[in-house]
């Protein structure tokens, strides 16, 4: 091969490795865990219905509390890993100033208060359906379980991706109470509906 | 037909056709339209590079009635996509934005155009030398065309970096700190104690209640170290480590709190039987038969054995040895 051809073979070879690099360590990223836009941003309004029926809730009504919003759904295994840890600390919160609200996500109310009849649930905390994913589309949900965490001002201070456990929300309660923005934290995987 | 007759109705028809073209460029596109190439241009959050125009999920579904909607309120193309890029960022996006880590894709093809113009211009003005002269010609135009390749690259790599420096400076939640792992320094006293009352029955709880009891004991808060110890002392989850360090520090409580001597040395013997190594349950031990019980032979026999272990710190042996001479020379604990 002459001087020239090889030369040119380098680089395409350069400008093919380059494109490479770029592409396995930026483009291969999954997109569900960039940083929330929301963050340091006015939580998204809602008003959702109980899984059970009845009077609406928005999230307006809660403001001057902390308040979780964590989206599940009983076919999510990493949200059946996490509940006991959220049902838990909802209570051991109640009293605080630190409101729970779990979000059934992609699945019929029905379905999901049938879960939460063998998991458990929290005196202290919400349990809403959100037709048509509303709800979860403005929070921009890529898959569950997220947890987000808004401040007494109704500012998204925090998120969780993946599952949570007991110390995990105890703590960021606690960075939010002194006044500070935890920020997002990836703890693991999240799940898409089977049928997604 | 005459051939200008033909050649009119040619023109007339062309007109035609171009009217209808612009008609149907210039007028605003029906809904369904409208819904199908904003669907389209937005990419399914649970999916795998597909539209949630063309994705079947329900998720994409639910995005495109969101974006049906809108459309009938009469929301702009654009706001409709800023509503979610509100909520997605422009990860939603299926085309990526000008700007940031995406400038590469962006401007990696123009560079390539560019240089592959030039390398063509460069051929043409350089063509190809003779068979006979060609490892000496070739390779002069191959070296020359070397340095052009070469500052191709350099400028795709620069690119490259530029595009994350800026997405780094642009990073969406500048000022947000990220969560990262927890650490129980992090967490409150009372946050560990309405963490551990919530979980009271969790297996796993004895660490956390551990940790708590051991930052109320290094603040010299026996009362509330106290519980906590007692506890883990009796779970039937708690390792034998955790078992072992609550019954000595429940011992030393029991001594420096109240002064209670048969307590305490009953309390690091159940923690030798269950740790028979631990250094500490025996100074400790020892401690309390010198002060307390008035038994200093047995005391220095306990300190003889710490000073056996040759793993002792040399801290722990120096101020050892100081308690063994102390007890030799007959002083009294102070």
């Amino acid at each position: 091969m002459n001087r020239g051809l090889r030369w040119v073979g380098y680089g395409v070879a350069l400008a093919g490795v380059v494109f490479a690099v770029v592409l396995a360590s930026r483009f291969g990223v999954d997109p569900g865990l960039v940083d929330s836009p929301l963050l340091g941003k006015p939580a998204p309004e809602f008003t959702l219905a109980p899984l059970e029926g009845g009077d609406t809730v928005s999230l307006s009504d809660l403001q001057g509390e902390i308040v979780v919003v964590n989206f599940f759904a009983s076919w999510c295994l990493q949200c059946r890993n996490e509940h006991q840890a959220i049902t838990s600390t909802a209570d051991a919160f109640a009293d605080q100033g630190v409101t729970f609200v779990q979000i059934s996500y992609q699945e019929s109310p029905p379905v999901s208060l049938e879960y939460l009849k063998g998991a458990g649930r929290s005196d202290a905390a919400l349990y809403l359906a959100d037709p048509g994913s509303r709800t979860a589309i403005a929070y921009g949900v890529f898959g569950i379980p997220e947890t987000f965490f808004v401040d007494e001002e109704g500012t998204v201070v925090g998120k969780i991706i993946g599952e949570s456990d007991a110390m995990t929300l105890g703590a960021t309660i606690d960075a939010i109470k002194r006044g500070e923005t935890p920020g997002q934290s990836v703890t693991g995987d999240t799940q898409q509906r089977p049928d997604a | 037909m005459s051939d200008r007759l033909r050649t009119t109705l040619s023109i007339g028809l062309l007109v035609v056709m171009a009217a209808a073209m612009l008609t149907l460029i210039l007028t605003n596109p029906s809904d369904p339209d409208r819904v199908q190439a904003i669907g389209e241009r937005i990419k399914c959050p649970v999916c795998q590079g597909e539209s949630i125009a063309n994705s079947p999920s329900a998720m994409a579904q639910d995005m495109m009635a969101l974006v049906a909607e809108r459309v009938d309120q009469g929301v702009s193309d654009d706001e409709i996509v800023a509503e979610l890029l509100a909520s997605y960022s422009g990860a939603v996006l299926l085309d990526p934005p000008v700007g940031g880590a995406t400038l590469a894709l962006w401007l990696v093809p123009v560079v390539a155009v560019i240089l592959g113009v030039a390398v063509i211009w460069w051929w043409r003005r350089h063509p190809s030398p003779e068979p006979a002269s060609e490892d000496g010609d070739a390779a002069t135009s191959g070296g020359r065309l070397a340095p052009l390749l070469i500052l191709g690259a350099t400028l795709a790599v620069a690119v490259v970096v530029a595009g994350f420096f800026i997405q780094e400076r642009e990073g969406p939640n500048e000022g947000v700190a990220n969560l990262g792992a927890q650490d129980l320094d992090d967490v409150s006293n009372e946050t560990m104690e309405a963490v551990i009352a919530a979980n009271a029955d969790n297996p796993q709880v004895d660490g956390m209640r551990l940790a708590l009891a051991e930052r109320y004991y290094e603040e010299g808060d026996f009362r509330s170290a106290f519980p906590h110890y007692l506890e883990v002392a009796g779970s039937e989850n708690a390792t034998d480590t955790q078992v072992a360090t609550s019954l000595i520090r429940l011992g030393w409580m029991a001594w420096e709190g109240n002064a209670e001597a048969e307590t305490a040395t009953g309390l690091f013997d159940q923690a030798l039987e269950i740790d028979p190594g631990s250094d500490t349950a025996r100074y400790l031990k020892a401690q309390v038969l010198w002060c307390g019980s008035d038994a200093p032979e047995q005391a220095a026999s306990l300190l003889e054995e710490v000073l056996a272990d040759p793993d002792l710190s040399a801290d722990s042996r120096t101020q050892v040895e100081s308690d063994l001479a102390a007890i030799e020379s007959g002083e009294t604990c102070t």
